[in-house]
């Protein structure tokens, strides 16, 4: 709950700085810098230190194509344990992710700094995962066994749809909400993975998971983006008219 | 205003997930158990019958019933033993009793993350004694969670 808090409070910080830029005097154009991008994702070292079994940790690399699309290459590892009264398990592994990031802000609004829209990924998991002990119980009474560690692969699409500003400096914050579909996982046997780093639960063919990123990001470039002007209605002339005669 | 709706939609959307996930309870729901399933068929008519009676229960286990003379099961849950290679198991059918081997594999199966691993079997052959039983099909081998028909047995 106290990350939902966060995310409230800074969606409104940014969203009342954005309200201030757009206030500005109009142009025909603005400068749009093209920026490159590092961010780490907070959230993963945050909840290790509530929960030792579970530890995510994940990066990203993006450059600006233009002022509306970006490439996006994101990387990191996960090792997450799991155990209820019938079985233990745990898994590790590395997980990257590639595609694009799509700005829908204007560029008069997004002027470089923020960020609010889309991303399209594709991902790849190359993990390892074990049941060290299991039992089933049923008429015949208890059997015990275990599974042996297994590599395995994962493949998947992801929609993340989010929200990053520059606060100050070169460092900016932000948001994403990340929806994943399973394509495919590679596994040698008919067992499920519980758990996919960078994908989440492997039971489910969809996923869904919430990141939040401290980004630093540094400008290589200044583009010059034309300005569309919203169509203006022309104000009505007023008064009766008159006609003028010369005599 | 389109603006602002664009820049709330993904704050919404992530809260509405947390509290999806917030609200959605760890615990098992799902069947646990792979039962082989017996159908009971008339051998005079080769439809498919109840027995007056059923009784059964493991060979040598038959202070612990699965069924104790009840009357319209078309279809037995027979438990498999995940500890053995076989297991015998005593059918009294309208009080005349039977006892049927069957002949299998098992392999460990993830059900779900909340209700942990099951055995599925994976039936090899039958053997049976025939004093009603006079025969047992195997319709499907394979032995899950499904309600899927695996074995006839014709009396």
């Amino acid at each position: 709950m106290k990350k939902t808090y966060l995310y409230i409070i800074s969606f409104l910080i940014i969203l009342t700085s954005i309200k201030a830029h757009g206030q500005d005097v109009p142009q025909d154009s603005v400068l749009i810098p093209l920026k490159l991008r590092v961010g780490i994702e907070a959230s993963g070292p945050v909840i290790y230190f509530t929960d030792k079994n579970n530890l995510n940790l994940e990066g990203y690399f993006s450059a600006d194509l233009n002022e509306k699309m970006a490439l996006y290459f994101a990387g990191g590892y996960s090792n997450f344990k799991y155990s209820q009264y019938n079985y233990d398990y745990k898994t590790s592994g590395i997980f990257f992710r590639t595609g694009v990031d799509i700005n829908l802000l204007k560029p008069e609004v997004a002027i470089g700094k923020y960020w609010a829209g889309i991303g399209l990924h594709y991902g790849v998991a190359l993990f390892n995962s074990a049941t060290p002990s299991f039992s089933a119980r049923n008429y015949w009474g208890t059997t015990s066994s275990s599974i042996a560690a297994q590599t395995s692969w994962g493949h998947y699409l992801e929609v993340a749809p989010g929200f990053r500003a520059e606060l100050f400096g070169n460092l900016s914050i932000g948001w994403t909400v990340s929806l994943r579909k399973q394509l495919f996982f590679k596994t040698k046997n008919d067992i499920r993975p519980i758990f996919i780093p960078g994908y989440g639960k492997g039971g489910k063919s969809v996923s869904q998971g919430i990141n939040y990123f401290l980004v630093w990001n540094i400008a290589y470039k200044k583009i010059k983006v034309a300005i569309k002007k919203e169509p203006t209605e022309e104000p009505e002339e007023s008064g009766s008219a008159t006609t003028t005669t010369n005599d | 205003m389109k603006k602002t709706i664009l820049l709330f939609l993904p704050l919404f959307l992530a809260i509405a997930l947390l509290l999806k996930t917030s609200c959605t309870p760890e615990s098992c729901f799902e069947e646990t158990n792979a039962y082989l399933k017996a159908s009971f068929y008339l051998e005079s008519t080769g439809k498919l019958q109840a027995p007056d009676s059923l009784t059964l229960f493991g060979s040598e286990m038959d202070t612990l019933k699965i069924y104790n003379k009840a009357s319209g099961i078309s279809r037995a849950q027979v438990p498999l033993n995940s500890s053995a290679e076989s297991c015998s198991l005593v059918f009294i059918i309208n009080d005349t009793a039977d006892t049927v081997t069957f002949f299998y594999n098992s392999y460990p199966h993830l059900i779900s993350k909340e209700c942990g691993y099951t055995f599925y079997h994976n039936i090899e052959q039958t053997i049976f004694t025939k004093n009603i039983i006079d025969n047992v099909k195997i319709l499907k081998s394979t032995v899950t969670t499904f309600n899927e028909e695996n074995i006839l047995i014709y009396y």
